[in-house]
């Protein structure tokens, strides 16, 4: 078969730029926006990502980790129980006020009760083993680097969080939070903190299984039980999964980036059809010939599909690679940006989505390769 | 390629016009481009048509070649009634056995000349190898051996008429048609064109049927129909038609 589609492709490539260049920057604009809002909003799960449990348990109904409610603390025997289970701890989520040494004003912050034991599941990932110790002592708390300005304190200084006096005993990274100011403590600060005398349990329980992989199972077997009052139970991914998507929807996020999805779609579109279109009806009367030689007008459409295919490929793949280099720059410039697997699917889908519309469109210009217009 | 002429079918010819009416209605004016006009055209000759400008010889072609309706009246192909085809049909009917060379050569500028002529074989259910050996064949038949990789921007007009023309051969076709093949272009390669139309016909029995008022191309032919106003004037046959007189294109 003679290539006509890629031949022409790369003998006329400056007519097909346009389409090219629209394409990529379809694609680079969808890519960067969702690495963006996925870096961002990715924080609202650090809490379940940055810990090494494969099971939480908490109050029915939670739509994120923030918004639990306690559970009964006998739950935890429940759960142990589980032949899969081989260790469970509890983690107590407090909102708190807090009040600096300088003059910050009220600042909200979200302080994490955790077991401080060595092996504790709970920010496994992101706290150093020292700084888990150091929880150990009364009152003391660990917040974020990036924190410290904004809650007016240093290492070592005092504060108060719901008119209760803590310390500052370390600082740590990775701990950052959407709307608020994370506060690491144990379990004991956590419950002397905790000024609603409705809290009797643990926020949540969380679980480490024999084979992290069968999560999603223990969880649903889990959930069955409701001896000791309400309580539901998720996979860590589940859970994470939903925290993301609570505050994306919940912040009107998830509407912003579809609506510009939605733009750049329609933009791109309407440039790359046109430069298809005309890269068509510069050839209309090379088709009609092709035609009156009886190669039949699916053929041809097959033709400019192809074209359009070929345009989306290379858009993407400029876009994939500007892409890199631009969240390899974002990256060393902390600023939050991740990428995973579903979002890249969702930006080629745009980008091929794209291309194909504007391919049919370029099709039905297709029309006016009519061979007898070739005869007067 | 010099397959005996394959619908020799001596009693019945290749094109039959009867009674074909066509006219062309654009808002309130309405043109009768042919009326009435009966015709048949023989097989394995070259057939002329010539006559004034605006006379309906493209519309007659694109009638016969079945590229265009007709309002009334009935043409025949190789006995096939196009009328009845659908536009499917006649793709296919036009795949099987017709070749066309237009006065434009609506060559694809990224492909080579050997491109151009393979491309159309591809669609006939050839195989790569089959398509490819009737290229070559095909353009050195036009005198283009060596000019098979040179894309069209790199050949003069002569030599892209001569694709043009391979690309049409290369199908072996039974039917060949052609509007204003040599217009243009200059006399030389005009000679060279008709030279080239004429010994299709003698050596591979193709039907070729050719439109053109270059009075030149008249005693090339095997029989000259002159139109006027819609209808044939004329038909007569040159006494010696010149056979090859100008040598072999190079
Ligand atoms: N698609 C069309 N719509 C309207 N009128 C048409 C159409 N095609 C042809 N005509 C008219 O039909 C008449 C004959 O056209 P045609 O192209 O057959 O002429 P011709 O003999 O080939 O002329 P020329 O020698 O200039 O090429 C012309 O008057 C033209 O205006
Ligand atoms: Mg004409």
């Amino acid at each position: 078969m003679v290539a006509l589609a890629r031949k022409t492709l790369v003998y006329e490539w400056r007519r097909f730029l346009p389409a090219i260049l629209a394409v990529g920057f379809a694609g680079l604009l969808q890519l960067l926006q969702l690495a963006l809002v996925l870096g961002i909003f990715g924080s609202t799960s650090m809490y379940i990502t940055g810990s090494s449990a494969d099971v939480w348990v908490g109050y029915p109904g939670t739509q994120s980790v923030g918004s639990g409610r306690s559970i009964d603390a006998d739950v935890e025997s429940r759960i142990l129980m589980d032949p899969a289970v081989t260790r469970v701890e509890p983690y107590i989520w407090v909102d708190g006020d807090w009040r600096g040494p300088r003059e910050t004003g009220g600042v909200s912050v979200f302080v994490s009760g955790i077991d401080t034991a060595t092996d504790g599941m709970m920010f496994s990932r992101v706290l150093s083993p020292a700084l888990r110790a150091r929880l150990d002592e009364p009152d003391a708390i660990v917040v974020d680097r990036s924190a410290l300005d904004q809650l007016g304190v240093g290492i070592g200084q005092t504060a108060t969080i719901n008119g209760h006096q803590v310390h500052v005993v370390g600082i740590g990274s990775g701990l950052r939070a959407l709307g608020g100011v994370n506060v690491l403590c144990s379990l004991d600060t956590a419950r002397r903190l905790d000024s609603d005398a409705e809290d009797v349990g643990p926020t949540y329980l969380v679980a480490k299984l024999r084979h992290p992989n069968e999560a999603r199972a223990v969880a649903r077997r889990l959930r069955g039980d409701q001896a000791f009052g309400p309580y539901t139970a998720w996979s860590a991914r589940d859970f994470a999964r939903l925290s993301v998507l609570y505050w994306l929807f919940d912040t009107g996020a998830g509407a912003g980036v579809l609506f510009l999805a939605g733009i750049v779609f329609l933009v791109g579109a309407v440039i790359t059809s046109q430069t298809l279109i005309a890269a068509v009806n510069g050839s209309v009367r090379e088709y009609a010939t092709l035609n009156a030689l009886g190669v039949g007008v699916a053929a041809l459409r097959r033709v400019v599909l192809e074209q359009a295919f070929w345009v989306g490929t290379l858009g993407l793949l400029g876009a994939s690679v500007l892409g890199i280099v631009l969240m390899l720059l974002a990256r060393s410039q902390d600023v939050p940006v991740i990428l995973n697997v579903p979002a890249a699917l969702a930006c080629i889908i745009l980008v091929m989505g794209l291309a194909a519309v504007s391919g049919l469109a370029a099709m039905r210009s297709l029309r006016r390769a009519d061979p007898a217009t070739l005869l007067r | 390629m010099h397959r005996p002429a394959s619908i020799a079918v001596t009693d019945q010819p290749a094109l039959r016009a009867i009674g074909v009416s066509k006219a062309f209605v654009s808002g309130h004016l309405r043109t009768q481009v042919l009326d009435d006009l009966t015709l048949d055209i023989e097989a394995g000759e070259l057939t002329l048509i010539s006559g004034p400008s605006g006379c309906g010889k493209s519309t007659l072609l694109s009638i016969l070649s079945g590229l265009q309706k007709i309002d009334s009246g009935s043409v025949q192909a190789l006995g096939s009634e196009l009328g009845q085809l659908d536009l499917r049909a006649l793709e296919r009917f036009r795949l099987e056995h017709t070749g066309f060379v237009f006065q434009g050569f609506n060559l694809f500028p990224a492909l080579s000349a050997f491109e151009q002529v393979e491309l159309p074989l591809n669609h006939m259910g050839l195989t790569r190898d089959e398509a490819r050996r009737r290229a070559r064949l095909s353009l050195e038949e036009v005198g283009l051996a060596h000019r098979m990789r040179l894309r069209p921007a790199e050949l003069s007009g002569g030599e892209k008429q001569r694709v043009a023309i391979a690309r049409a051969l290369a199908k072996e076709p039974q039917l060949l048609f052609a509007d204003e093949p040599t217009s243009a272009l200059d006399a030389a390669n005009g000679q060279m064109i008709i030279d080239l139309l004429h010994r299709i016909a003698v050596t591979h029995g193709t039907t070729v049927l050719c439109v053109s008022h270059d009075p030149r191309l008249v005693m090339h032919a095997d029989r000259v129909l002159a139109m006027e106003d819609g209808h044939i004037l004329s038909d007569r046959r040159p006494a010696a038609p010149a056979i090859d007189s100008h040598g072999t294109p190079s």
